[in-house]
């Protein structure tokens, strides 16, 4: 994936962190692997899907204590455990950071699926169409969590097709 | 004056209803897709500003906004949406919307949108 495409989510993750959240985020180290880490750990996952001039997945994956922090911070409440504003939170800002990068994707046309939310302790998160994972941590002050993208361009973006067409004469 | 928020999401009909708390507005009705909120805002004087996002189930923002301007009414309506593409925001002004704020928002970009847009017509 290239750093041209990856910038778009890491300013979309802190954007949305400063301003509907009030807080910074450190970002960790990228690893890219075919299918994401079995975790064994209680987790809320948000994920959308991208269609148009790239194909792929964007997945948000909060421990469970790091949820109940973001979305409870959101929304001016202390949640002591997972219910349906945390599943809807969660499902809200996978929707937010995804459509705030789909805006800087220069180049691309991209549409949004309407988000869905999974839950659990010991799951693999698996692509098709040979798609790898590009795997974003974060740490803030709630807590640490990760961003997930599988993004595969279907077309070449404008900005390559003019650069290809230059090249080529 | 009432104020429709048309969101799928119930966490942003929260965020969006403390900032219109914030600003003094406590008479806050809601809708979860455009839809519903066609059929609320239809004969209904007392909304008198709608907040209403893009992408939802049953029927879009946009689709929405085109109906409500289809049958007449004439109440402002912000669209607060992900959908920041210059392009889609002329669609939705060509289409009926009055003003536009792309998510994320910081409150204070929220606070003015509403400043601005609950000003009576008189004031």
């Amino acid at each position: 994936m290239k750093a041209e495409n990856i910038n778009p989510f890491l300013e979309a993750v802190s954007e949305t962190f400063e301003n509907m959240l009030g807080c910074s985020v450190i970002t960790g180290e990228p690893s890219v692997d075919n299918e994401t880490d079995t975790q064994n750990t209680p987790d809320i996952i948000g994920l959308i899907g991208l269609s148009g001039t790239a194909q792929g997945i964007v997945a948000i994956r909060f421990p469970v204590r790091t949820a109940l922090r973001v979305v409870g911070t959101m929304i001016g409440v202390d949640f002591k455990a997972v219910d349906s504003s945390i599943i809807d939170g969660v499902g809200e800002l996978v929707n937010i950071i995804a459509g705030s990068a789909k805006t800087k994707l220069e180049g691309h046309k991209i549409a949004l699926s309407l988000p869905s939310v999974v839950r659990g302790s010991l799951y693999r998160l698996n692509n098709l169409n040979n798609a790898v994972w590009l795997s974003l941590p974060f740490v803030c002050d709630m807590g640490e969590f990760s961003l997930m993208i599988s993004f595969k361009p279907t077309v070449v973006p404008k900005k390559e097709a003019v650069n290809a067409c230059a090249n080529s004469r | 004056m009432r104020v429709l928020i048309v969101d799928d999401s119930q966490i942003m009909r929260k965020i969006l209803t403390g900032a219109l708390k914030k600003v003094g507005m406590n008479e806050i009705v809601e809708a979860t897709n455009g839809q519903e909120a066609v059929e609320m805002v239809h004969g209904d004087d007392s909304i008198g500003l709608v907040l209403m996002d893009w992408n939802m189930p049953t029927m879009t923002g946009l689709e929405a906004v085109k109906k409500i301007r289809e049958n007449g009414c004439k109440t402002p309506i912000v669209m607060v949406t992900t959908e920041g593409e210059k392009e889609k925001v002329l669609e939705a002004i060509k289409s009926g919307a009055n003003d536009y704020m792309v998510k994320p928002f910081s409150p204070k970009d929220i606070q003015s949108k509403l400043e601005k847009h609950l000003v009576p017509a008189d004031g």
